[in-house]
């Protein structure tokens, strides 16, 4: 089987390689062609750019697990412009176009890691402060993480990188799409809303009352967030005041002072941020989700959510998803009801439930922890599936774009040697906006688009 | 000195102890009365992974006095009169698998310091620190483990010290410490990875800041533990002699009396180490105080594998989970395993958790993934581990005269997907409940 992949990507490389100079022929089966190009231009909102879009390509000959319409065994995609333009047991597609074959293999969405911290050294946590929503995380992006490598090699397309857990509300992650060996913004994900990241419990009141600092409770913490949620109507409404006299063309009317802090809670309020919640126990889903009532903002989802089992009914009424681990538990007081089950009950009262990693090592092996919900949940194949992929792409926001094997969406795509949802899986190729990133048939690091600096 | 024949009495009296008296919590109410012998099971139509002498589909295995009676294919194989009789057609059949390395009963909530007894950090050399005094074993972790087939472990203590104190091979099943710990005194982890080293800051830095104080350090105490050894001796010889003046014996030492069973290759050193350098530092201590050697780790040490072949030593491998060098392709840690084997290098995984120790098995079939054959991964959480820590006469296989410790699941025990429904400890079933199913059932209402 390895064999059999490594000579398609040959094919493959030859075929694009003729685009290529002579003497790129060399490389062209380690390093894709089009990678050799002068920096990217900006990305479109479409989410394809000058360098991805290629040829005509199609997958051909595995079970294809697609998410949203069950399997289809022996099925092919047709991919056009890096999107999946057919899907089927046969697809039309051009006679030239490019061809990987996966007979025998099993081919599903790149998997989506809603919460990661990876790429990005240790600037997680602004820790300085409870209230730090201005703190942006494509700051501290460091694109040439090996972190992010090694997740595509699992299987990994898109990841959430989230700011830590210290403060009640801490920075704005970034989106990205694991193509490693690009430039910093060929990583971005492209059009892909802006999250916040919330934190409660155990962490802020730690981290602030070691400094003796407010909040060192759970009544600090709550209280830290509408003293600041209330400054930020404040501030709101200074400026609906100014702009109002503005309009009434108010010569003197005096802007108020920007303020970026506040600015950024105005977003939340204002519904342009997805909240994303670090939260642990029952009663705090209640009082956070009364918060977001009172001040006007939704929240997209609570992560971790050991105790979502508890109040599932409620999360689910509420329209709140959760992103947890299928079966940690115990390593902290406000861990210690955490139960395997958490992901098969709160599915069944109406959750949309992603599995997540939060580390670095866990992002390499979703596969097998979205499996494990199947064993302790009963949890169906679709529904273990959709934990890794469309679950995990509606938190983040981008559930139109990617998480499926659908027409329509971002051709990225991981193939498996096989069954994906075991222990013994590994992901043979991996592509993003139809693009081959990883391919474990090749040497080195496996990767198509990087060079390792001499 | 006293306890040459130490490891072997205590499994002996493990064994009949645990064989004899049902030590369990309430038992279900099947295995109560009736005329079958005490605890008599046969489970019947399932595919036995024996680990010995192959897979046997449609097999019998027979359960009595705590130990397995009779293994063996339907049809040929006798079953007892008045035997439960459980049709586990359809399931696979396996021994409880063996943990190498965990922290059961040192830890219940680990940020928690009152929980937590996993180091006595105040000094490096500790090895007269006994793990046993620590387990607690109504731990909420081990019914959580067990559920998942696991059914013996090493106790060890954390990695921050360089001698941190002897491990303990615990049964997860029993009424109190006393039936579960095994061996008490099984091994002696003997850490260099530099994470022993006091170097959190220049300032606060004390000895040993380096690997070269931690190595000067560890040789002084195996040369003190000599030294004393002499002197008791000495004071032993001049008294048998007749001298009328022999003197005081020296002092009693409990710190250097605890290195002695191991300078005399009695027990095990744990040798963990995670970079070729440090390997090479660790082999040269042990080989100079002749240790008996199980390494631990390795996990960056790939281009030494072939030397440590040569050695003969088995090793603990992993976590397979830790990150490869920056320059490494993804899968160089997830391989060790895999090239381990293919060395002949006896190998046996941990978990090296407490929480996730249930997940023993997963790090096995992640390494057939990249590599390892099927059976030895299996062989690495059964009779390797037996065999490694001097139990392979009562567990590790499917074998009549084994202790009854079996496992009864929906598949492979190395897949996540796969359900345990049975597990046998010591001949009693043991119930498949926990902290854990009790809050799933009050919820899922």
């Amino acid at each position: 089987m390895v064999r059999h992949s490594r000579l398609c990507w040959v094919m493959l490389c030859f075929l694009l390689s003729a685009l290529a100079s002579a003497q790129d022929l060399a490389q062209a089966q380690q390093y894709f062609p089009a990678s050799h190009g002068p920096a990217s231009p900006q990305q479109s909102a479409s989410g394809t750019d000058s360098k991805t879009i290629r040829n005509d390509l199609v997958i051909r000959g595995g079970t294809l697990l697609t998410v949203t319409h069950g399997r289809i065994e022996n099925g092919s995609i047709y991919i056009h412009d890096g999107k999946i333009a057919a899907i089927g047991k046969t697809v039309q597609a051009p006679s030239n176009a490019t061809v990987i074959d996966a007979t025998g293999k099993w081919v599903m969405p790149g998997i989506i890691d809603a919460h990661s911290h990876i790429a990005l050294d240790d600037d997680i946590n602004e820790a300085t402060s409870p209230v730090t929503p201005h703190m942006m995380m494509i700051d501290a992006f460091n694109y040439n993480d090996k972190a992010i490598y090694r997740a595509l090699a699992g299987g990994v397309t898109t990841s959430l990188l989230l700011h830590g857990s210290a403060n009640m509300i801490g920075g704005q992650a970034v989106v990205i799409k694991h193509k490693y060996g690009l430039g910093r913004d060929d990583l971005l994900f492209p059009g892909a809303p802006q999250s916040i990241k919330f934190a409660s419990g155990e962490n802020p009141k730690r981290v602030y009352g070691g400094k003796n600092q407010v909040p060192s409770t759970r009544m600090g913490n709550f209280e830290v967030m509408r003293q600041a949620f209330t400054e930020a109507r404040e501030y709101m409404r200074d400026w609906d005041d100014y702009d109002a006299k503005v309009k009434k063309g108010d010569k003197e009317a005096h802007a108020p002072k920007k303020d970026l802090k506040l600015e950024a809670l105005a977003d939340v309020l204002r519904g342009k941020l997805l909240v994303q919640i670090h939260c642990y126990r029952a009663d705090e889903f209640l009082t956070e989700m009364a918060i977001a009532k009172e001040f006007g903002y939704k929240i997209r989802a609570f992560h971790h959510a050991v105790e979502a089992y508890k109040v599932a009914d409620q999360m689910a009424a509420n329209g709140v998803a959760i992103a947890t681990w299928p079966d940690w538990w115990g390593f902290k007081y406000e861990a210690w009801d955490g139960i395997p089950w958490n992901a098969a009950i709160s599915m069944r009262k109406g959750v949309r439930v992603a599995i997540k990693s939060d580390s670095e090592d866990i992002t390499r092996r979703l596969n097998q922890e979205a499996g494990k919900i199947m064993h302790y949940g009963n949890v169906s194949e679709e529904d273990a599936l959709k934990s890794i992929t469309l679950n995990a792409a509606w938190i983040i926001g981008v559930d139109d774009r990617v998480g499926s094997l659908e027409v329509g969406k971002d051709a990225d795509i991981s193939i498996w040697n096989s069954y994906p949802l075991s222990s013994a899986a590994l992901a043979d190729q991996v592509l993003i906006d139809g693009d081959v990133y990883f391919d474990r048939s090749l040497p080195g690091l496996g990767l198509t688009h990087y060079k390792e600096v001499q | 000195m006293f306890k040459n024949c130490a490891v072997a009495l205590v499994l002996v009296a493990a064994a009949s102890l645990l064989a004899q008296s049902p030590n369990k919590k309430p038992q279900p109410a099947t295995q109560k009365g009736g005329s079958a012998p005490a605890g008599a099971f046969v489970l019947r139509g399932g595919r036995l992974l024996t680990i010995t002498h192959g897979v046997i589909e449609n097999g019998v295995l027979v359960i009595q006095n705590g130990k397995i009676t009779a293994v063996g294919s339907a049809g040929t194989t006798a079953v007892p009169a008045g035997a439960k009789v459980l049709d586990v057609t359809g399931m696979t059949v396996y021994p409880g698998l063996i943990d190498s390395e965990t922290h059961l009963g040192l830890t219940e909530i680990s940020e928690d310091r009152s929980t937590v007894d996993t180091l006595e950090n105040s000094d490096e050399i500790m090895p007269h620190m006994h793990v046993y005094d620590a387990f607690h074993a109504e731990t909420a972790l081990i019914p959580v483990t067990r559920v998942n087939g696991i059914t013996n472990a090493i106790v060890a203590p954390a990695i921050g010290d360089t001698l941190p104190g002897q491990d303990s091979f615990i049964q997860l099943a029993g009424r109190s410490a006393n039936d579960m710990l095994m061996v008490r005194d099984i091994a002696l982890p003997l850490n260099f990875t530099g994470r022993q080293r006091r170097n959190e800051s220049f300032d606060r830095a004390k000895f040993p800041q380096t690997r070269m104080g931690m190595a000067a350090q560890l040789r002084q105490a195996f040369l003190d533990a000599q030294d004393y050894e002499q002197k008791v001796a000495d004071y032993e010889k001049k008294k048998s002699s007749g001298s009328d003046k022999p003197g005081n014996p020296p002092k009693k030492d409990l710190k250097l009396e605890a290195l002695l069973p191991y300078l005399h290759g009695q027990r095990p050193v744990v040798l963990a180490a995670e970079e070729p350098n440090d390997v090479e530092t660790a082999l040269d201590l042990a080989h100079e105080f002749h240790l008996k050697v199980v390494l631990n780790h390795l996990t960056h040490a790939a281009s030494l594998l072939d030397k440590i072949a040569a050695t003969g030593f088995p090793v603990i491998v992993g976590p397979i989970y830790e990150d490869p060098k920056e320059s490494e392709r993804y899968d160089a840690v997830f391989r060790l395993p895999a090239e381990m084997a293919r060395r002949g290098i006896k190998i046996a995984f941990a978990s090296y958790d407490a929480h996730q120790a249930r997940n023993l098995p997963y790090a096995a079939g992640y390494a057939v993934a990249f590599g390892l054959p099927y059976e030895e991964a299996l062989k690495a959480i059964t009779i390797n581990p037996a065999q490694m820590w001097g139990v392979d006469q009562l567990l590790g296989s499917l074998d009549v005269g084994k202790m009854a410790n079996v496992v009864v699941a929906t598949g492979d025990p190395l897949d996540v997907k796969t359900d345990v429904k049975h597990v046998f400890i010591a001949g009693q079933e043991i119930p498949l409940v926990n902290k854990q199913t009790e809050l799933r059932d009050q919820y899922s209402q």
